[in-house]
Formats: C-alpha cells, sequence, structure tokens
C-alpha cells in the first residue's frame, strides 16, 4: 500500500472515529474526559498488575457466581434425595438433605457444565484472595498506603475481610458437612461476645442451632448484601486510584510530579483484557483438572457427624489456626462466662486488624513524614517497615499452617500436639525473627546498593516543556524544597523528602528515534 | 495565616511541601520534549513484524479451535477435563495473543506525562467550601437546644428503626440450657432403634439421640463402655452409669464439644480420650471427660443413665450442671 | 519439522509455558480413568482342617509365641494380649494387613508388607480360632464376616430396602457417623491424640474393612452392635471410594482445603505471578 492510500486510509478511519466521539460529545460533552481517559499512563512495573488478578478473579467469580444461582436452590427444607431421571449419585439416594444440598448436587452432576462452573467459581475465590494478600503486601512494603491514598488502603482492607467473608458464606451454601461444621464454629464464635452473643447468634440463625432459617439468609448475604458492598467499594477502590493515579518506583526519569508508563490506549486496554483472559484461563484450567470441594463425598450436614480434616478454605485458615493454637483460657465468675473462641476468634482479629486499619497514621508517626508521595519505597529504604511487614507476613503464615495441625502431624509423624506445642511457640519467636531478619538485611542491602535518589549520574541531559534542562538523575529542586532531618531509625536515606529525583541508572528518558 | 502554625498542630493545614510543590505553584511540566508514543517494537522491522503477526495468529487459532472444540465437548457428554481444557486454551490463546499484539505490534509504550496537578485545591476553594459548608452550620449552631434535642431523638429513633431487627429470631430462650433429655427418654440410634448394655462392648462407642426428639442438636450423646477402667466418678455422679460386671461399664458422655459444638466423637481406646476434630480439644473421658490438651476448657458433660424395664438404656434426667452441662460452647450467661 | 518445532518453543520464552501446560494437561488427562466398584460379596471361610491348624500351630510357636504365649494363652510381654477368645477375623486382619507380628510390644501396629503367604495366614487363622478348642478356655471371638452384595437396584428408592444385599447410601451414612470423624470422609486417614494414628482406608480390602470394625485395633474402639449388614454397607461404600471417579478432576488426596489451597496459591496464582512478570516490567 502505498503512503498516499495509507493516509487516505487514515484520514477514513480518524472521521469515521470523530462521528462515534462527537456522537457522544453532543450528548455528554465528554470529549475532554475520553482523551484524557485514552491518553491516560499506566506505570509498567509488574507487581502492580497483582491487583489486577484479584479483579479478574472477581469478573469470573460474578460471571460464574450468576451462573450458578440459577440453579441453586436456597432452601433448608428437609427432601428426600431420588432422582428419577439423569445421572444418579448412588451413595445418597434415599438419604435425607436440604434442597440446597440436593441442588448443588444436581448443578455437580446433572447440569451439563454444571460443575466445571462450580469448580471455576471455587477456584475463582481461593485465587482472588490469594491476589489481594499479595497486593495488600505489595502496596504495604512500597509505601503505597502514605498520603494521599490512605482512604484507598482503608478501603482495601475492608475489601480483604468483605470478600474473605464472602468466601466464607459462599462455601457455606452447598450445606454440606465440611462447611456446615464451619458454620457450627462460627455459631460459637458469635455466641461467645460477651454481653450480647446470644441474642445475635438467636437473631441470624433464627433461634438455637442450627436454627430454621440459616440457609436462605446465608444466600441474601451472599447474592446480595456482600457483593452490593464488594462491588460499591471496588469502584471507589478504583476511583480514587484512577483520579490520583498510580504510584511509582523511582527510576529513570520519574520524578513525584509526573508519571512514566505505557498509554492506556491502545497499550495498556489490551494487556489488561489479555491479562484478563489468562486469568480466567488458569481458573478455568484448574477447574477442568483439579476437583474441588466434593461435596458428594462428604454428605449432607448433620450436627452429630464430622470429617476428621475439618478445616476453612486457605483464606480463613489463619484464623482457624489461631483459634487452635490458643490456650484454653476462660473467664467465669458470677454467673457470667467470656468462653475461650472470643479471643482467637474475635479479639485477635480485631487487633491485627485495628493496627493494620491504622498502619497509615502509625507509619507517619514512626518516620514523622507527614508528606504526600507519589513515588513508593523500596522495602530496604525503610527497614522497620519492612520489618513489621515481615514479621506480620510470619504471623499469618503460620496461623494459616495451624489451620492443617492434624494435616501437618499425620504428615511428618509426629503427634498432633508436638505440632502445636512447636507452633505456639513459633508464632511468638518467628515474627521476632523475621523482623530482625528483615531489618539487618534491609540494612546491608542499602550498603551496598545505590540508592535511585542518592547518587546523581550526570551525562544525559534533557529539555522539559517548561523550559529547562535537566541531567538524567539529576536532583531537580521545587520552589518550597525543604529537605528534614534524618530519622533515628533509617540512617541512609529515607528515599522520601519530597523533592522529586530521577535515577542513577545511565538510561536515559526516552527520546525520539529510540 | 497558616505558614506560621505548626504542621502538627494544623492536620488540616496546607503542607507546603505537598508533592514538594506549593500548591499556588504551577504544576511543573517535567516531561521530555520529544518523546514519540508512536513507536512500536517493530517499527522498520517488517520481518519481525510479520513474524509477529505470526505468532499472535498462531495464538488465536488455539483459542479457535479450542471455542469448536467446546461446542463438541458439550454436545457429547460435556466431559468437564474436556471442558476445563478447551476453557483453557481459548482464554489462553487469546490472551497471549491480546498481549503479544501490544507489546509486539502496538505503540504507546513507555511514555512519560505530567501528573497534571496537584489533586490538592487552592486556598481560595479550600476556603469557599468552607464557607459554603459554614453558610448552614453557622445558623445552625445558633439553635443549640434543636442540636442537643436532635441528638437524643435521633438516638431513640435510630433504636425503633432497629427494632424490625428482632423479628429475625427469638429471644434467647431457657432451650439454651436444655437438650431433649429428660426422665426416662430412651437412646436410640440413627435409625431409631434402642440399645441394650449387652450390645456395646467393652471398647465400644455408639451416638445415640432422645427418642422423643432425635433432631435436637444439642442432645446427641455417646454411649461409651468403658469396661473396667478405673472411672473417677464424684459423689453428685454416683449411679449415673450402667455397671456391668460389677465394673464402670457404660457411661454417657455428650458428643458436643464445649469450646465450639463439633462433635468430639474420635475416641483413643488405649488412653481412654475423645478428640475433637475441629481444633483437637482432648477430653481425658476416665477424669469427668476434662480437657487435658487444646483450647477447651470444660469437661464434656455426663448424661445420667440407666436401664428400664424392658432392657433398654434411658436417661435418668437431662444434662444439668452436676454433670459439667449446660452442653455445648460457652455464652456470656451460662452461669 | 519437529526440530524446527523445538527449535521455535526453545527461542520463545512466552511459548515454552503453555506448551509445557498444554503437555502437561494431556498426560493428566490421559492418566485420569473411571472405573466400576465391586459390588459383590465377599466370603472367606475359615478353615478347620486339622492339617492346616497343625501347621498354624508351628507357625505360631515361631512367630508370635514370645510375645502371645504358650497356646495364645498371653501374659509374657505386657502389651500383647491372650488370643484364646479374639477370634478368628482378629487373626485375619492383624495378619493380612501386617499389623502383626509387631517387633517390639510398645510399637503401634501399623500396617504393613505381611510377611506371610496368603495359606500360611490361612493356617495361623485356622489355629487361632481353634484356640478354644486346643486350651479348653474363653468362648470364640467374631470369625470372618461375611460382607454382603450391593443391591442391583440400589439406584432408586425402592432398592434401599432391598433384604440380602447392602446400598452404598447405607453405607455412606454409617460410615459418616461412626468412620469419618477418625478415618476422614474420603478414607484418607488423620492423626488421634498421643501420636496414635488414623491410618488412611486407601489399601484395605473388602474383607479387611469389614473385620476392623470387629476387631477394634487399638487405638480404634470396636463396633459389634453394628449387624453384619451395616459392616458389609460400610466395607461396600470404603471399597466403591476407592474405585470411585473424580468427576472434577485429580483429587489431591481428597484432604479437602489444605491440599486446595496449596494449588490455589502454589499452582494458580503462581502461574498467573509468572504471567505478571512476562507483561510488566521490572525494577
Amino acid at each position: 500500500m502505498s503512503t498516499t492510500e495509507e493516509r487516505i486510509a487514515a484520514q477514513k478511519r480518524l472521521r469515521a472515529a470523530r462521528a462515534g466521539t462527537d456522537t457522544i460529545d453532543e450528548r455528554l460533552g465528554s470529549s475532554k474526559f475520553l482523551t484524557s481517559v485514552l491518553d491516560k499512563i499506566f506505570p509498567d512495573h509488574w507487581s502492580f498488575m497483582v491487583g489486577e488478578i484479584a479483579m479478574d478473579s472477581l469478573i469470573v467469580l460474578i460471571i460464574t457466581g450468576i451462573y450458578l444461582a440459577l440453579f441453586y436452590v436456597p432452601s433448608s427444607k428437609e427432601v428426600v434425595y431420588a432422582p428419577t431421571s439423569g445421572h444418579v449419585y448412588i451413595p445418597l439416594v434415599g438419604q435425607k438433605m436440604s434442597e440446597a444440598y440436593q441442588s448443588v448436587i444436581n448443578i455437580s452432576f446433572n447440569v451439563r457444565f454444571g460443575l466445571i462452573m462450580r469448580q471455576a467459581h471455587h477456584w475463582a475465590a481461593l485465587i482472588f484472595l490469594a491476589a489481594v494478600f499479595f497486593h495488600m503486601a505489595r502496596i504495604f512494603f512500597t509505601g503505597a498506603f502514605r498520603k494521599p491514598r490512605e482512604i484507598n488502603w482503608i478501603i482495601g482492607l475492608l475489601l480483604w475481610q468483605i470478600v474473605a467473608l464472602e468466601g466464607f458464606t459462599g462455601y457455606s451454601l452447598p450445606d454440606d458437612l465440611l462447611s456446615g461444621t464451619g458454620l457450627r464454629v462460627i455459631y460459637s464464635i458469635v455466641e461467645s461476645i460477651p454481653f450480647v452473643g446470644t441474642w445475635l447468634v438467636y437473631a441470624l440463625w433464627g433461634g438455637r442451632f442450627p436454627g430454621t432459617s440459616l440457609i436462605p439468609r446465608l444466600f441474601v448475604v451472599h447474592e446480595f448484601l456482600f457483593p452490593l458492598l464488594i462491588i460499591g467499594l471496588l469502584t471507589a477502590h478504583l476511583m480514587i486510584l484512577w483520579h490520583q493515579k498510580h504510584t511509582d518506583f523511582p527510576g529513570p526519569g520519574k520524578t513525584e510530579t509526573n508519571i512514566r508508563g505505557s498509554r492506556i490506549w491502545p497499550q495498556y486496554a489490551l494487556k489488561a483484557g489479555g491479562l484478563m483472559m489468562l486469568v480466567s484461563s488458569v481458573i478455568f484450567l484448574l477447574a477442568g483438572f483439579v476437583q474441588i470441594n466434593p461435596v458428594w463425598i462428604y454428605g449432607p450436614y448433620q450436627p452429630y457427624t464430622v470429617s476428621a480434616g475439618a478445616q476453612p478454605d486457605w483464606y480463613l485458615g489463619w484464623q482457624d489456626g489461631a483459634v487452635r493454637l490458643w490456650p484454653h483460657w476462660e473467664f467465669r465468675s458470677f454467673g457470667h462466662e467470656i468462653a475461650n473462641p472470643f479471643f482467637p476468634g474475635l479479639l485477635l482479629p480485631g487487633i491485627l486488624l485495628g493496627v493494620m486499619f491504622a498502619w497509615p497514621w502509625i507509619d507517619k508517626k514512626i518516620y514523622k513524614d507527614y508528606r504526600a508521595h507519589n513515588l513508593l519505597d523500596r522495602p530496604r529504604d525503610k527497614p522497620f517497615r519492612t520489618g513489621v511487614g515481615a514479621a506480620a507476613v510470619t504471623l499469618f503464615s503460620l496461623l494459616t499452617m495451624a489451620s492443617g495441625t492434624d494435616i501437618i502431624a499425620n504428615n511428618l509423624h509426629v503427634s498432633y500436639e508436638a505440632i502445636v506445642v512447636a507452633l505456639d511457640y513459633l508464632v511468638i519467636i518467628g515474627p521476632i525473627v523475621a523482623f530482625i531478619i528483615a531489618y539487618k538485611a534491609c540494612q546491608r542491602l542499602q550498603e551496598v546498593d545505590f540508592h535511585p535518589i542518592q547518587r546523581p549520574v550526570g551525562g544525559v541531559i534533557y529539555r522539559t516543556r517548561d523550559g529547562g534542562y535537566h541531567t538524567v538523575g539529576d536532583v531537580h529542586h521545587g520552589p518550597a524544597h525543604d529537605v528534614p532531618a534524618e530519622t533515628p531509625t533509617d540512617k541512609r536515606g529515607s528515599g522520601d523528602d519530597g523533592v522529586e529525583h530521577g535515577s542513577e541508572k545511565s538510561v536515559p528518558a526516552p527520546t525520539a528515534g529510540d | 495565616m497558616t505558614d506560621t502554625l505548626d504542621e502538627k498542630q494544623t492536620p488540616f493545614a496546607r503542607n507546603p511541601r505537598h508533592f514538594g510543590i506549593d500548591p499556588d505553584e504551577p504544576w511543573p511540566d517535567d516531561v521530555p520534549m520529544d518523546q514519540d508514543d508512536t513507536r512500536w517494537r517493530y517499527q522498520g522491522d517488517p520481518k519481525g513484524a510479520k513474524k509477529a503477526e505470526r505468532r499472535i495468529a498462531a495464538a488465536w487459532t488455539v483459542t479457535l479451535l479450542a471455542s469448536i472444540g467446546l461446542a463438541a465437548v458439550y454436545v457429547d457428554g460435556a466431559n468437564t477435563q474436556l471442558a476445563g481444557l478447551c476453557w483453557g486454551l481459548a482464554f489462553g490463546g487469546l490472551g497471549v495473543g491480546l498481549i503479544l499484539w501490544a507489546r509486539d505490534l502496538l505503540p504507546g509504550h513507555d511514555v512519560i506525562a505530567s501528573r497534571g496537578h496537584h489533586n490538592v485545591s487552592s486556598e481560595a476553594d479550600r476556603i469557599a467550601v468552607a464557607e459554603s459548608l459554614g453558610r448552614g452550620l453557622d445558623p445552625i449552631a445558633r439553635r443549640p437546644f434543636l442540636i442537643k434535642m436532635l441528638g437524643a431523638v435521633g438516638g431513640v429513633f435510630g433504636l425503633a428503626i432497629a427494632f424490625p431487627i428482632a423479628s429475625l429470631g427469638p429471644r434467647p430462650h431457657r432451650n439454651l440450657y436444655q437438650t431433649a433429655w429428660g426422665k426416662g427418654v430412651r437412646a436410640v440410634t440413627q435409625d431409631g432403634t434402642p440399645i441394650r448394655p449387652s450390645e456395646l462392648p467393652v471398647n465400644g462407642i455408639l451416638t445415640v439421640f432422645p427418642e422423643t426428639n432425635p433432631a435436637d442438636a444439642l442432645s446427641p450423646t455417646l454411649l461409651i463402655n468403658l469396661g473396667d477402667a478405673d472411672y473417677e466418678t464424684p459423689p453428685q455422679r454416683v449411679g449415673w452409669n450402667i455397671p456391668i460386671d460389677g465394673k464402670t461399664g457404660i457411661v454417657a458422655i455428650s458428643k458436643i464439644c464445649t469450646h465450639a459444638g463439633c462433635p468430639a466423637s474420635l475416641y483413643n481406646v488405649v488412653t481412654h480420650q475423645l478428640v475433637c476434630p475441629c481444633h483437637y480439644s482432648t477430653f481425658d473421658v476416665l477424669r469427668l471427660s476434662e480437657p487435658i490438651f487444646g483450647p477447651a476448657s470444660r469437661g464434656l458433660p455426663q448424661l445420667p443413665i440407666a436401664v428400664d424395664a424392658q432392657g433398654f438404656i434411658v436417661a435418668q434426667a437431662d444434662y444439668s450442671r452436676a454433670g459439667g452441662g449446660p452442653v455445648g460452647p460457652g455464652f456470656w450467661n451460662r452461669g | 519439522m519437529i526440530m524446527r518445532i523445538i527449535k521455535k518453543l526453545r527461542s520463545n520464552r512466552l511459548l515454552i509455558g503453555p506448551a509445557v501446560l498444554f503437555g502437561v494437561a494431556l498426560v493428566a488427562f490421559s492418566v485420569l480413568s473411571l472405573t466400576q466398584s465391586t459390588a459383590r460379596a465377599q466370603q472367606t471361610l475359615v478353615s478347620t482342617n486339622p492339617n492346616d491348624i497343625a501347621a498354624g500351630a508351628v507357625l505360631y510357636s515361631e512367630h508370635c509365641q514370645s510375645c502371645h504365649g504358650y497356646q495364645g494363652e498371653g501374659g509374657v510381654v505386657s502389651g500383647a494380649p491372650s488370643l484364646v477368645d479374639k477370634g478368628a477375623a482378629a487373626a485375619d486382619f492383624y495378619l493380612t494387613t501386617g499389623r502383626m507380628p509387631l517387633n517390639a510390644a510398645n510399637n503401634e501396629a501399623l500396617r504393613h508388607h505381611s510377611i506371610f503367604t496368603s495359606a500360611q495366614i490361612r493356617q495361623l487363622v485356622a489355629y487361632i480360632n481353634a484356640l478354644p478348642q486346643i486350651t479348653g478356655k474363653g468362648g470364640s471371638g467374631p470369625t470372618i464376616p461375611t460382607v454382603q452384595p450391593l443391591c442391583q437396584n440400589q439406584g432408586t428408592l425402592a432398592g434401599q430396602s432391598e433384604k440380602g444385599c447392602v446400598t452404598l447410601s447405607e453405607g455412606q451414612q454409617l460410615f459418616s457417623i461412626n468412620c469419618a470423624e477418625c478415618h476422614q470422609a474420603a478414607g484418607s486417614g488423620n492423626i488421634l491424640s498421643n501420636g496414635n494414628v488414623v491410618p488412611s482406608l486407601d489399601n484395605a480390602s473388602l474383607t479387611q474393612v469389614a473385620e476392623a470394625p470387629l476387631v477394634g485395633p487399638k487405638p480404634m474402639p470396636i463396633f459389634t452392635e453394628l449387624t453384619n449388614a451395616q459392616i458389609s454397607a460400610i466395607a461396600q461404600y470404603v471399597t466403591y471410594l476407592h474405585h470411585a471417579s473424580n468427576p472434577g478432576g485429580f483429587a489431591i488426596g481428597r484432604i479437602g482445603p489444605v491440599a486446595e489451597g496449596f494449588v490455589a496459591i502454589l499452582g494458580g496464582f503462581c502461574l498467573l505471578w509468572f504471567a505478571a512478570r512476562m507483561i510488566g516490567n521490572r525494577g
């Protein structure tokens, strides 16, 4: 094709595009907004995609969830399993079960592609929360929660909690033996709340265990209440991110006031779409090839039966592990009692989460840094915060492992008493050791490595639109610049003194012809 | 005005070091003058571009074949593994193709742009919003009585609105402390058959329910034949077991764990211990089923049992405080 | 042609992953198979042949007497009980699962490769079974149970109450209330207090599963209150579990959420982590 033909074709395309955007503009006045959307830049670091992986899993969850909801029957009514057509799961024939359980058996065996949708839904949930944990850790270790992004940190933590509960209510909907056992434990934990515990459980369950209305209410919570909250919070999360623009690591040509990365259109849109496809691919491969939650083997829930190996899904493992490891304290006096499950089930998570919610402000106090930031820290730049994060990751990992004490003991051929006692000590010692190791490692890395803002590298000059000449890696002073005193905890480079810097690496900012 | 105040004393005051730029100063345009975001990877390399195109086409061919395969899988029995393979390949091919297209053939890489603005309003705008708020707040503040009354009324009204929540369930009930066992209630198995003591062998364990209401969730009870093991019997529990050959014989222990309510029914006949599989509390049956390991802190309650005129095992009474009851996990008013 | 494909795979990092995954998926899928469970009855008769009893006596004196005493009277080593009233089922169970002979009386008796041939086991069982007559003491313990077959119409409601045969459904219910708490809902085993192990049932034969509740091999309790029909139902159900198809794919040991969590994090999320690293930049 000759260049003239190419030019004519390009003009035709431009006219067609213009027709489209003009039509919208005449109704919404949207041209400026759309331009900002199309031109927007997203930084390219791979770790910024993990939040996206979480969102893509959520999309799979919603789509497969709607499909499942069309077949699921949210009813506790007792029926006898005796299908007269389709595939019959013989070991359940003649047994009494709830309609909910029966509908899940029906989905698994009688609905074409029902089982893969069910499994995709469940695998997506597990992957969703893995991505959430990783994303949360990334935000923490890079200091992305600092001003002006504290609100998003709070929203993110709320999302984590609601999503975990959404997962719990979701896998409890089949009313099978394993999830019903989990519900029994939750009943006891809520019942143990001082003063109002028994009122709460009688209200939520509709009476003394097992109550009369749990499955239909779980359905409402899982299909309406929590999804509304999740979608609302996620929308706020993304809108704030969009408005404030994404943070980025310090690097060549990057300052507090600019942003470097790919344009949304066409680069990032296609990459994001491609990532969504890959997330779906992984979820459906797992859904097809690895069995998850075979409720037909567990059987319908009865309050008087239980299966060994009774654990919640992995993302609630830390709470189950805390309950298993907690000493047998109970406080009784004057006819009243604070029962044991209250402490590891509500008090401990409350304290841990309280610290996490408050962290942006704790961080401000520790580093005496009340400024806003668009550039991230590298974990080594903030040894104390990284140490606390390492301790938290260690604590959560140990507690999650503690959820499987029986399985660990069985596979290591050790008594479970030994495992529990060992973990009891490890959850105290482990985080402390992790903190020390991480702290020292950060300090050492700072000694060895050149911080991107510390070592200016001359040689490459570029001219900016406001007329100045700058060297890549040069220290660029703003008009109200002020370098703060270094805090005693971070001897080498706080990495954040409110000024913009480039990197010491000699890779230049992009210029034409590269 | 605000510059004289210490930053920490006025947390809402303007931070002059916001991103290092004073909000009244113009936003720097530190963007390289010459950058070209129309570049793409194989620009000037038509052979490379063609190869890239072929790679993408290959990926999308996988998607095409997998999608057709999916239809065939559905029609032919809808095998889960084949469906997962087809879906996985279809999504995967599509995704790989899109990403390769973006990476190799499309522009928009590696551009620097200004963040645009301070994300903080100018002083004038901040004053304006405070004044707009003040337009309402000032006259409202002139009526302290109304404010106080609104607070009080709002509290009461809030409680009133919450009343429908009370319909969600009954008030905590005496049935928290009771099970369906009582004097003369026969113990039956899962299929409704009553039990004679001779049917339970030494070291045997059996789950039984009250005949009158087998579905009651706190009533499931374990009958354990301890044989001649030395069962510690405090004065208030004398006669609660069914002796066999003058030895301890059969005792009835609640199956509902006192920690979080799971059935604590893993029985170790060597050590005469009941273990709960949820959080691994271990109960020593011979010592009033007191917990010796794990998070439980109260023993499993014991049910007093006897033999009725027809020779079947019956309860003498419901679980009581003397037996370590009420059954199940603890709560505030347990007493 | 194949060399060109291999070269292409080697040189293009992006394609290696999907290619490997596809290969793994292919192999995995071809390995998955569905088989039916055996629904037949199982009857193992105890030999009363005097030759067998005599041979059993010889074997007994060589392998068992040092712990269990002369003619099974016990009292030699603490922990090794008298065998006189234990019965054929106990002997058969302990011997076929290789739990006996035990190296030391204090060891936990776990499933082991049996040192005896099936003929020798038959002889030893005959001898143990004959001990009450030989010694003149003790009643006879449970004999090897006959496992009833599965009902032909067990897929229907009416078929649940047929006589002379058992249903998987009844087996599942009985297994759930009596066995699952220790052995796990799918029979994958677990752990008890004091380091005592609850074995997996994956290797248990139909007869062994029927014998164990009658024998009560410590630390397991005894369940002789169960009828032969109930025991048969449990045995048939456990055998069914061995062969049961896993329509969802790899069962990952049927352990439950712990295994699923591992797969989700180390498998699923790690793959996506890899994908993110391929798409995005480093540093």
